[in-house]
């Protein structure tokens, strides 16, 4: 039963006490969203976060490029100084640690596993140095701060969400026959305006119905025109740093079918849409098996994804409900099925089970003190770059579908010399007198096992505790909870 | 751009460069034979690396984005004058490209398409293991392939004990605990875990990687390695490669763009594997993407999902250089669905040759069970030596 601890969350910690109805515990953590653990002092909106992109991006495309049009070397120097400046390694390292403090020390790590969930569903891929300054919040701001209300809600502000916009290309998406399609400079300047149908693609293939829905060419054509216009201006300066919004002389005229339904010009096409999307059966069927995916096995069966589909039937995409069944679904198969965890959620199970939560992530007064300027180093850099040489990088994935959620994908020579490697990077995080308690290991394992004898058996066959900690977090029955 | 649908299937090989330049014969069954495929994620544009020549269409609808000065091919097609290695590999007679093909995928997902690629079946999602792994099960080819990047790609499922290599920093644990998580693994039954700790346990005796940091972990370095790797009698004869990036909806840019970036990317892989001469001698290196990108530039200066594309043969068992195609046409009534370059090759047809070519298989078997059962065009003896 404890495997479930690991399961829906990262283990208990060595002193921690076990929840007496693990369930309930589970449950409980879904209903609301508290604040967040992590009481640094850079907790910034998307929108502030986008000022830095913003002058990064204008300061690096318009000064410096003209400033160093004949001088290479100059203009990498000048170029690094600008990243420092804007804090380009500094903020997703202050955003990891954010979302690992929910993990590690906060009182809610079912729902930060869950917001995990989310926030690889929603994927923003690593372009346009999104990841360096607004993935992170905006997976504070339109997810997380999403997951206690309908799924509709979490749907519409994803879309519009200014990354969201940038990354799947919304803002070159521009009605031929609009007002700025027809209009005289473009015929002058030859830059017709045409569809981009990335977004309107993604939107249904990745983030609601799924290709299992059954929907046409024509229908992601329609599905772009309805969605044309939802961009942020271009200015010389702010670049594309503008908010999102509808500009009307850009949307494509005239009704549009998606799905076999008809929709009206205008910028009320796009939500009445997303509407008819997340409710359409082909949405929930999707999610439910993707959660219980993420949660119970690669291959969840129809039993398991009936009562998540349900509850979102029944809640209407209430997602506090949805979460509650698929956690329940977890508890009721805990014994038959094993997950195998993603390399973030294994790294975090073996800090929050080794109990070393005290020194990762790195503490509040480290960042807060970290000028801007100078690129982070030490402790506050390691963090960032352990999670891209584990794979698994939240910010960087390379591609709009996000991480793969099955073992497979994450079975190989190199990954599995990432976990060993690892492991021992974790035991380097325990404080001095952590590291030589040799009995340290015994009370991880008695407090996260129902069988610690034999485990404690096989772990003490390793002569250090060093290695004892690669073997403990290494084991079967941690790799897959 | 004169030619037109189906008005030439020979293909257009320089014989310039033919004389002076042979590779030892190579005996059929005694020498190691490789197979080394580069993947293309993101869609390559096969008209941006191949293009067209004296199409005035092509160039007015690609204007902006048009790549200029590309080196000529023969009358009809050009090179991306920033692919020095394969330009090389074309003179020297190893180069080739087979022109308008695809996996037969027209629905345009990336996700969809790259599984496609990979699994080599009709139906996204479907297969669970790769085209390349049930060519190398038939082969029994078992623990001779080997993945250049973290994860294990779909491409090479299907046949146990595959490796991979892409260097992690620091130094394994002593061989004591290599051993007893090997028997913690063997006790427990975790087959996949227990093969590699194997391969670790081997690794543990070579060097981390050369190179420091970063720099030993991308394409180039390891393309280097991967060379020594294949050029050893026992080492694998399969090596796959990624390099993502090709999806270029906005600034795809022309001769210094985005899509010119991840097209270097790939010439360099081929480059630095012909480093090893020994490898390359008695390989094919091949490409795979998951579709082409429209004729039609848009609004942002990129292109859109598409479909027909090209493959890049490269590698001493490649037969001469060519392009070989089907030509569709770009006139609109040529194109698929008015919009992409059409696909005249199935793509799997060549992957299909390839594999006939270097695991000594019976093409009709690799149809059957690798394809299963999918109508295929043997083009071994066009495209690659016996």
């Amino acid at each position: 039963m404890k495997n479930f601890f690991r399961k829906v969350a990262f283990g208990l910690k060595p002193d921690e006490k076990a929840p007496s109805d693990p369930l309930i515990w589970a449950q409980k953590q879904v209903e609301s969203i508290p604040e967040f653990n992590w009481k640094g002092k850079h907790i910034y909106s998307e929108k502030e976060m986008r000022k830095y992109w913003i002058t990064q991006r204008v300061e690096e495309n318009t000064t410096l490029r003209k400033k160093y049009k004949n001088d290479p070397e100059g203009f990498r120097r000048a170029e690094r100084k600008l990243e420092a400046d804007t804090g380009k390694h500094l903020w997703p390292a202050n955003e990891l640690c954010i979302r690992h403090a929910e993990g590690l020390r906060s009182e809610h790590p079912v729902l930060a596993k869950l917001w995990y969930f989310w926030g690889n569903h929603f994927t923003i891929s690593d372009t346009q140095t999104l990841g360096s300054y607004s993935t992170g919040a905006y997976q504070r701001e339109f997810l997380r701060a999403n997951m206690d209300k309908n799924f509709e809600v979490m749907a519409t502000e994803a879309t519009l969400a200014w990354p969201m916009i940038m990354h799947l290309d919304n803002k070159d998406n521009i009605g031929p026959k609009s007002e700025s399609g027809r209009s005289e400079w473009r015929i002058r300047k030859k830059r017709p305006a045409t569809l981009n149908e990335n977004h309107a693609r993604e939107l249904m293939e990745l983030h609601t119905i799924s290709p299992e829905a059954g929907y046409t060419q024509e229908d992601v054509i329609e599905l772009a025109k309805i969605m044309t216009g939802w961009r942020p201006d271009w200015s010389e300066r702010k670049d594309h740093g503008n908010d999102v919004g509808f500009e009307s002389d850009k949307h494509e005229p005239g009704k549009k079918r998606v799905l076999g339904k008809e929709y009206k010009s205008g910028r009320k096409g796009i939500k009445l849409a997303i509407k008819d999307l997340v409710n359409h059966p082909s949405c929930r069927n999707f999610i439910a098996t993707k959660l219980c995916r993420y949660l119970i096995t690669d291959e969840p069966t129809p039993q398991m994804i009936a009562p998540v589909v349900k509850a979102w039937e029944q809640s209407d995409g209430f997602l506090p409900e949805v979460h509650k069944a698929a956690i329940k679904v977890a508890f009721e198969y805990n014994d038959k099925y094993r997950k195998f965890q993603n390399p973030e959620n294994w790294w975090l199970t073996t800090i929050n089970m080794s109990g070393s939560t005290y020194s990762y992530p790195v503490r509040e007064k480290l960042i807060d003190s970290h000028p801007l300027g100078i690129k982070p180093f030490g402790e506050i850099s390691e963090q960032a770059w352990f999670l891209k040489d584990l794979g698994c990088h939240p910010y960087r994935q390379k591609q709009p579908n996000g991480f793969s959620d099955l073992e497979k994908d994450w079975l190989s020579t190199e990954l599995i010399i990432r976990r060993i490697m690892f492991a021992k990077t974790a035991f380097h995080k325990f404080s001095t007198q952590d590291m030589l308690d040799d009995n340290i290991h015994e009370k991880i394992i008695r407090n996260n096992f129902d069988n610690p004898d034999k485990i404690l058996k096989i772990v003490s066959k390793a002569k250090t505790n060093e290695e004892k900690h690669i073997i403990l977090f290494n084991l079967p029955e941690v790799l897959k909870a | 751009m004169k030619i037109s649908r189906r008005d030439f299937l020979k293909g257009t090989a320089t014989s310039l460069f033919l004389a002076g330049f042979n590779f030892p014969v190579l005996a059929s069954t005694s020498k190691k034979k490789n197979l080394i495929v580069i993947m293309l994620r993101g869609g390559m544009d096969g008209l941006c690396a191949v293009p067209v020549i004296g199409d005035k269409r092509f160039e007015k609808i690609r204007k902006g984005i048009l790549i200029e000065n590309p080196m000529k091919l023969d009358s009809d097609f050009a090179l991306h004058p920033k692919l020095k290695g394969f330009s090389e590999c074309w003179h020297d007679n190893t180069g080739a490209i087979v022109h308008a093909a695809s996996i037969p995928y027209t629905a345009r997902s990336h996700f969809e398409g790259q599984n496609l690629m990979e699994s080599g079946g009709r139906v996204p999602y479907q297969e669970k293991t790769g085209w390349l792994g049930r060519g190398m099960k038939l082969a029994n080819l078992k623990g001779e392939g080997l993945a250049l990047s973290l994860p294990m790609p779909l491409l090479l499922r299907g046949v146990p004990k595959n490796d991979n290599y892409y260097p992690a920093d620091g130094r394994l644990p002593r061989d004591e605990t290599l051993e007893l998580l090997k028997s913690v693994y063997a006790d427990s039954s975790e087959e996949e875990l227990l093969d590699m700790m194997n391969f670790i346990k081997k690794r543990k005796n070579e060097q981390m990687g050369t190179g420091v940091g970063y720099d030993k972990r991308k394409n180039k370095n390891l393309a280097m390695r991967a060379g020594q790797l294949l050029s050893n009698p026992n080492g694998p004869r399969v090596a796959v490669f990624e390099v993502n990036g090709f999806d270029t909806h906005a600034a795809q840019g022309g001769i210094n763009g985005t899509h010119t970036k991840c097209l270097v990317e790939m010439d360099t892989i081929i480059q630095n594997l012909k480093i090893s001469k020994k490898t390359y001698e008695n390989s094919i290196i091949l490409t795979v993407t998951e579709f082409g990108r429209t004729i039609k530039k848009n609004g942002g200066n990129g292109t859109e999902h598409g479909y027909g594309t090209a493959v890049f043969l490269a590698g001493g068992l490649v037969k001469k250089s060519q392009v070989h195609t089907d030509w569709p046409g770009l006139k609109r009534k040529e194109l698929f669905e008015g919009r992409d370059l059409n696909a005249t090759i199935d793509a799997r047809s060549v992957y299909a040759s390839a594999m006939s070519t270097v695991f000594d298989l019976d093409f009709n078997r690799i149809e059957k069970e690798v394809f299963f059962g999918d109508k295929l065009q043997n083009l071994s003896d066009k495209l690659f030596k016996a």
